[in-house]
């Protein structure tokens, strides 16, 4: 562990920003959103954590998959993948857990997404410990910690005057190769944390499926995606080819989707399997809470890190620690 | 030389037949010009326009048959009522409004034909080429303009527990006299925020409240209770707990035949505005002068103490807007959409957003593309404004729950503007249906 001061990060986040695209946590028009900067004054620094979560930056909202050419009678697919190195300043620890949430999808289980693999090996995350746990974090209840350094590359922790720095990844390591710092040996300052919600096991969710308690719960709903677009872990896409401006050019996207949308998974002819909202919100918790980790032997980790974003964002309050609460006592 | 690309419809009967006419005449007209044959100029829709600018035309003409002479009698008075709005809403987003042209030529007018088809060309040549589509995801902070605020204005609240128990007691009475079979209204969360509730017996009636808070506009949770899925009940009456604004909403679903009137049991609240979180009104209801429901079924609240009237529709960011040029105007808007994540949640939350499915969310349309992008965020934008124009009744709350921060409401108040000035109408004052989408009285001809 080393000890690394303000002005220290403040010209080595600087010159990594001369050398490739920095992004980090930014007020843009009122809202925080990791965005990418072009030197660290446009940095916010301050404790709160950004509206949208890190995934932007792996899984865009909007990527293009390959292009498609039609020259006579031949059709020609090139593959589009992302280039380039990035470095991620100021990502939560409930964003760094996100990420391996989706690395479980995306990378640890056959086939392999080679356009989110790529992205997240092209990199770097510089974790920021919370200095407390903000009122509708839970991520104490979901496995992490507002000093959890797992799944960041660098982490750094608020001292007075500076923060620690602990290097945990070899990305990590060529990233601060030029620094040299000083020997941090002290205890690292311990957040509070917030009181752990009850939570029920893991395999009692299948026996609240048909709880009328999703119909009630959903009735205020309303189909908005924004629960699933703030989410760190939440993953759905559709994809479509879409003409481009020129003749015969074409191009594969995929986008963000949500089972909260009206017409997520209707298949052809039209059926909806979840027509309704109560359907549909059972759906995202049961992913969260048993589905995704049941699917892909993440054991005992739930596709949910706490971060509480969709807390705060959702516009008539629907509280994902009050469905935990529900089944939990 | 730049020679722009100008997709002009034409009305088959007067204004296709006119350009013929030019051409039998040997007049001149210019050669930027891609006629496209329509049956009547009314059916252009704002979705035709903004889609060929979205594919690259520098400039839409539209001509149809002098009012009046109209093969199908009114189809023309749709154009004409309808084509203002979408130039109003297009150079409000930042495009030239000489790029976009209603006119009429009749069948045997070439010479009109000619004159005007130059004219535009040579118009719209001086523009230079359209910076309509985006190609470049680029913006950055430079473009990040904010808006004047209005000045806070300090919130009161009168007598919020007096009106609880009101609402309590009344729609405990609707409930036990089974009146109403379901009650939408206000409580408050475990985590202390004030939320949408439904209440379906008489004991559960203490949930509900009434607060500073009381944001939501619950009207738009009627067309799903009383259109429910198939297999349930459909309500007989459905109670629902009403501000002035989102009163209005059930004068405009009443009149679009969403439901009928008397499905609906409207508990009208004298408002006070709502708090913004802290200490303030909240924008919209500091520009806001209504106090009473325009419609309701019970009134909670002494009126008495207020004075109600229509409020003034100008914010003023619309004026700062509506006086820079059309660059900054586009700069300002592509900045704002760009935020937009395409959450759907205005259009969720709008009650007057009641497609089955969103013309912008099917899978299979060709008006928008499914991507993220800033192109398709604009479309959506400006179409669900356009599809909004007369019938807005100004609650915002496509604004509120934005979790961008994006102004959407300018674009609806330009629009509810551009209404009041052309057919003074606002729209849920009384059940009518928005003027732009029908056929006025008179319009029709005798016999």
């Amino acid at each position: 562990m080393n000890i690394i001061t303000q002005p220290q990060l403040v010209s080595w986040l600087d010159s990594i920003a001369k050398e490739r695209p920095l992004i980090a946590p930014r007020n843009v028009a009122g809202v925080l959103l990791y965005r990418p900067v072009e030197n660290s004054s446009e940095i916010a620094w301050g404790p709160t954590r950004p509206l949208m979560s890190v995934k932007d930056v792996l899984f865009p909202p909007t990527e293009r998959l390959l292009t498609i050419e039609k020259v006579g009678l031949e059709v020609k697919l090139t593959d589009t993948f992302p280039e380039g190195n990035v470095v991620v300043f100021g990502v939560r620890p409930c964003d760094a857990r996100g990420m391996q949430v989706l690395d479980a999808l995306f990378i640890d289980t056959e086939p392999v997404d080679p356009y989110y693999a790529r992205r997240r090996g092209n990199t770097t995350l510089i974790g920021m410990a919370c200095r407390e746990m903000g009122p509708s974090c839970f991520c104490t209840s979901m496995g992490g910690a507002p000093d959890d350094t797992s799944g960041a590359d660098i982490f750094l922790t608020e001292l007075p005057g500076g923060f620690v720095l602990q290097v945990l990844t070899e990305k990590g390591e060529a990233l601060l190769s030029e620094l040299s710092l000083a020997g941090f040996y002290g205890e690292l300052p311990k957040p509070s944390y917030n009181r752990p919600l009850n939570l029920v096991e893991r395999d009692a969710w299948p026996t609240h499926f048909n709880d009328e308690y999703w119909e009630s719960m959903a009735e205020r709903c309303l189909s908005c995606r924004i629960c699933a677009y703030v989410c760190p872990t939440c993953r759905c896409f559709a994809v479509r080819d879409e003409a481009l401006l020129a003749p015969g050019q074409f191009e594969r996207i995929r986008c963000w989707d949500s089972c909260a949308g009206e017409n997520y998974r209707r298949i052809a002819g039209g059926h909806k399997p979840r027509a309704e909202k109560g359907e549909r919100l059972r759906n995202r918790f049961m992913c969260k809470f048993y589905y995704y980790s049941e699917q892909y032997g993440l054991d005992k980790t739930v596709a949910c890190t706490g971060c509480g974003r969709c807390v705060d964002a959702c516009p008539v309050s629907v509280d994902i620690t009050e469905v935990l609460a529900e089944f939990g006592r | 030389m730049y020679e722009p690309k100008i997709i002009a419809f034409l009305c088959t009967w007067c204004s296709y037949t006119g350009a013929d006419s030019a051409g039998i005449a040997r007049l001149k007209s210019p050669a930027n010009i891609r006629a496209i044959r329509v049956p009547c100029s009314g059916r252009v829709s704002p979705e035709i326009i903004m889609r060929t600018f979205d594919q690259g035309a520098d400039g839409v003409l539209v001509l149809g048959c002098h009012i009046g002479e109209c093969h199908y009698d009114t189809g023309n008075h749709r154009t004409a009522k309808r084509l203002p709005i979408v130039q109003a809403l297009m150079e409000f987003a930042g495009l030239d409004p000489q790029r976009l042209r209603l006119d009429w030529v009749s069948a045997s007018e070439g010479e009109r034909f000619a004159n005007i088809t130059n004219e535009f060309v040579d118009g719209v040549r001086a523009l230079g080429p359209v910076r309509w589509r985006v190609t470049s995801n680029q913006l950055r902070a430079a473009c990040e303009r904010v808006l004047p605020s209005i000045e806070p204005v300090e919130y009161t609240a009168s007598d919020c527990a007096g009106k609880t128990e009101a609402i309590r007691a009344r729609v405990k009475e609707l409930l036990s006299s089974r009146e109403a079979d379901c009650a939408i209204g206000y409580e408050v969360s475990p985590r202390g925020r004030t939320r949408p509730t439904f209440v379906y017996r008489p004991e559960d009636v203490e949930r509900l409240v009434w607060n500073p808070d009381c944001t939501h506009n619950l009207t738009t949770y009627l067309r799903e209770k009383l259109h429910p899925e198939k297999g349930k009940e459909t309500p007989k009456k459905v109670a629902v707990v009403v501000k002035p604004c989102d009163s209005r909403a059930i004068n405009v679903l009443v009149a679009e035949n969403a439901f009928e009137r008397e499905q609906v049991y409207a508990i009208g609240v004298v408002c006070d505005g709502i708090a913004d979180g802290k200490g303030s009104l909240q924008t919209r209801c500091a520009t806001c002068a209504e106090r009473i429901p325009f419609v309701y079924d019970t009134l909670i609240g002494d009126p008495s103490t207020h004075d109600t009237k229509p409020s003034s529709p100008v914010a003023p960011g619309i004026a700062q807007l509506s006086e820079s040029t059309s660059a900054e105007r586009m700069e300002f808007w592509l900045s704002q959409f760009d935020r937009c994540i395409r959450c759907y949640a205005c259009r969720q939350a709008c009650p007057m957003c009641d497609c089955p499915t969103c013309l912008y969310e099917r899978d299979d349309s060709t008006w928008v593309g499914m991507g993220i992008g800033l192109n398709e965020k604009r479309t959506f934008h400006l179409g669900r404004a356009y599809h909004l124009a007369g019938r807005c009744i100004g609650c915002n709350e496509c604004e509120r729950v934005c979790p961008m921060n994006i102004p959407i409401g300018y674009l609806n108040q330009k629009l509810v503007q551009e209404i009041e000035n052309t057919f003074a109408f606002r729209a849920g004052l009384t059940p009518v249906v928005s003027p732009i989408v029908t056929v006025l009285a008179g319009e029709y001809k005798e016999g």
